[in-house]
């Protein structure tokens, strides 16, 4: 038996009962040959030693055995372990992949909190593709972090195309209210509202326009706001857009003009009553 | 992005080496844990820690590519010494010659890039 400092042992003691902690539930590996190994190899260092070793002999001894978690082979742990230790010890691009699926999870699980778990863990998932630089790098990790971007990006896109729909809308109902207001008798609603529609389908239209008009501008910006999924929209597709924008303003705009001479012609009839 | 490649790169060639040089270091003898340790502390870059080459024994003396004798210790308590099986001896051959045939085409690759 080795002769050990009164710390030298309470590290020892501490080191063994950390791997009986970690190989507990694990079926391959007996805890029991796992100490004596350990307590042979201290053994086989200090069968030299004359005095009792002290605390900064073993630990450096220790140090060079490595982590007490490392004597569990990585298929015994099981599933929940399996995360912590490849959080703890995997590369950065499986790590971040975790945390953001995990962040993700934990939005959904704990309601209130997804407002900031959801962009938490879209922050991270980008994180996890700038480390991977080319996407097509990622392997497994797609499961982990594409849950994330695609729920944002749908998001986003959905705003972005639609938003001017819901602004005009808004100002629609406004407009209308103002109307009624001057116009009591103004009971025309169906003319109006075909106005309406027709100016808010214009308005869509024409910031597809734009859109279309930013993409075949600064071809990046769209793949580098979507990335990895916009790829495909190339130049061919912003002018598929455009020409979608061009089909929904004209004729709604011709429609909408029509129908705004239409109630003009109406209120100025109210007027003269 | 480099360093992340190349520790995974590594990593992934350690965990192979790892094995083919603890077969190999007790292909002649039997050689208890720390002995086993202690010859491939020599090999630059193959240990990250001491205690990974247990796991390892343990897992070839399960899969019985090696087996284990107690032995009593003149210098303090009775050891356990690993040695091959027969088991152990063919795969170590079949190994060595793979590694050999990677070695020797990687080598040669090498050469060409210098000439």
């Amino acid at each position: 038996m080795i002769n050990l400092s009164n710390s030298a042992k309470k590290c020892l003691d501490e080191y063994l009962q950390q791997i009986r902690t970690y190989l507990r539930g694990c079926k391959t590996v007996d805890a029991d040959e796992v100490e004596r190994n350990v307590i042979e190899h201290i053994e086989s260092e200090f069968e030299s030693a004359t005095a009792a070793v002290s605390f900064e002999e073993l630990d450096s001894v220790l140090q060079r055995l490595g982590s007490p978690r490392q004597w569990i082979p990585e298929e015994e742990l099981p599933w929940w372990r399996k995360i912590i230790f490849s959080l703890r010890t995997g590369p950065e691009d499986w790590r971040l992949a975790y945390i953001s699926f995990g962040l993700l999870i934990a939005g959904f699980i704990i309601l209130p909190s997804f407002i900031v778990l959801i962009p938490a863990s879209f922050i991270v998932a980008r994180a996890a593709l700038a480390e991977a630089a080319d996407p097509n790098e990622l392997k497994s990790q797609k499961w982990l972090i594409y849950p994330s971007l695609i729920i944002v990006y749908s998001f986003v896109l959905f705003w972005l195309l639609a938003w001017p729909a819901f602004a005009l809308s808004t100002a629609a109902y406004e407009w209308e209210r103002d109307v009624r207001s001057s116009y009591p008798q103004f009971a025309d609603d169906l003319h109006y509202w075909i106005m309406a529609t027709s100016f808010i389908i214009a308005g869509l239209g024409l910031w597809w326009i734009v859109l279309a008009g930013v993409h075949l501008k600064c071809r990046r910006l769209l793949q580098v706001l979507f990335k990895p999924f916009a790829g495909w929209f190339s130049r061919k597709w912003a002018l598929v857009l455009l020409l979608i924008g061009l089909g929904l303003m004209v004729p709604s705009l011709g429609l909408g003009i029509w129908y705004w001479f239409k109630l003009g012609i109406m209120v100025l009839v109210i007027d003269n009553l | 992005m480099d360093i992340r490649l190349f520790n995974n790169w590594s990593t992934q060639l350690r965990k192979g080496m790892l094995e083919l040089c603890i077969l190999n270091a007790i292909k002649d003898s039997s050689l208890y844990g720390y002995d086993i340790v202690r010859k491939l502390r020599n090999i630059e870059g193959l240990l990250v820690t001491e205690g990974t080459i247990y796991p390892i024994l343990s897992r070839l003396k399960r899969e019985g590519f090696v087996q284990t004798t107690i032995k009593e210790s003149n210098e303090g308590p009775p050891r356990k010494y690993y040695e091959l099986t027969t088991k152990g001896k063919e795969i170590l051959s079949q190994m060595n010659n793979y590694w050999q045939d990677i070695k020797t085409g990687t080598d040669a690759l090498r050469r060409e890039e210098k000439l």
